[in-house]
C-alpha cells in the first residue's frame, strides 16, 4: 500500500515536471530574442528540475542515491544563475543594438511610448 | 497491474517525453539566430540529459548511475562558462583589432 503511495506521489511529481520542462521547450520556440529566451529556459532548469528530481527522491532505492538527487539540485539552483547571467552578458557585449530589439511584443511597445 | 508493470511504464512514459524535447531543443540550437540562443539551447538538452540519466538509474536500480548524472550537471555547466568566456575574449580582441587599424589610417 505504502509502495503504491510512493508510486503515485512520484507520478504527479514527475508529470507535473516535464509539464514545466514542455512549457519551457514551448516559451523558447515563441519568443524571438534570445533575452526573452532565456526567461523561459531558466524556468525549466530550476522548477522542471525540482519537481523531476524530486519525483524521483521520492522512489529512490537507498538513502544514498535520493540525498544525491537532492545535492544535484542544489547544484544546479547554483549553477544555472550563473550560467544565465554569463549568456546575458555576452549577449549584451557582442550586440551593440540590443536594447532596440523587441524586448516586448509590439502592441506592447506603442503603450510606453 | 503489478508494481513492477507501472514503474518501467512511468519511466518509458518519462524517456519518450524527454526525448522528444531533447530533439526539440536541438533544432533551436541549429536554427538560433546567434551564438547566445545557440549556448541556451545546449543548457536546455544539457538539463534534459541531467532527469533522463536520473530516470534511467531508477529505472535499472543501478544507484551510482546518478554519480554520472552529477558529474553531467557540473561539466555542462563549465560547457557553458567557458564558451562565453571563449566568445567574448574572440570578440573583444576583433574589436581591438579593428580598433587599431583604423587608427593606422588616421
Amino acid at each position: 500500500m505504502l509502495d503504491w503511495l510512493r508510486f503515485i506521489l512520484t507520478t504527479g511529481l514527475l508529470a507535473s515536471g516535464l509539464t514545466i520542462l514542455i512549457t519551457s521547450v514551448i516559451g523558447v520556440y515563441k519568443f524571438d530574442y534570445v533575452l526573452n529566451r532565456m526567461h523561459a529556459a531558466a524556468m525549466g532548469d530550476t522548477l522542471g528540475v525540482l519537481f523531476c528530481l524530486l519525483g524521483l527522491t521520492v522512489s529512490a532505492p537507498d538513502i544514498w542515491t535520493a540525498l544525491k538527487l537532492l545535492l544535484i539540485i542544489v547544484f544546479l539552483w547554483f549553477a544555472s544563475p550563473v550560467s544565465s547571467h554569463l549568456v546575458a552578458r555576452l549577449e549584451v557585449t557582442i550586440n551593440p543594438n540590443w536594447h532596440q530589439l523587441p524586448l516586448k511584443p509590439e502592441h506592447l511597445m506603442e503603450e510606453d511610448t | 497491474m503489478t508494481l513492477h508493470n507501472a514503474y518501467s511504464v512511468l519511466y518509458i512514459g518519462a524517456l519518450s517525453v524527454l526525448m522528444v524535447l531533447v530533439v526539440a531543443c536541438f533544432i533551436r540550437a541549429i536554427k538560433g539566430p546567434s551564438i547566445a540562443d545557440r549556448i541556451v539551447a545546449i543548457n536546455m538538452i544539457g538539463t534534459q540529459v541531467i532527469i533522463m540519466v536520473g530516470v534511467v538509474a531508477l529505472m535499472l536500480h543501478e544507484g551510482y548511475l546518478v554519480d554520472v548524472s552529477l558529474l553531467y550537471a557540473m561539466i555542462s555547466f563549465l560547457a557553458v562558462v567557458v564558451l562565453c568566456k571563449v566568445y567574448m575574449g574572440v570578440f573583444l580582441e576583433r574589436q581591438a583589432k579593428m580598433n587599431q587599424e583604423t587608427q593606422d589610417h588616421a
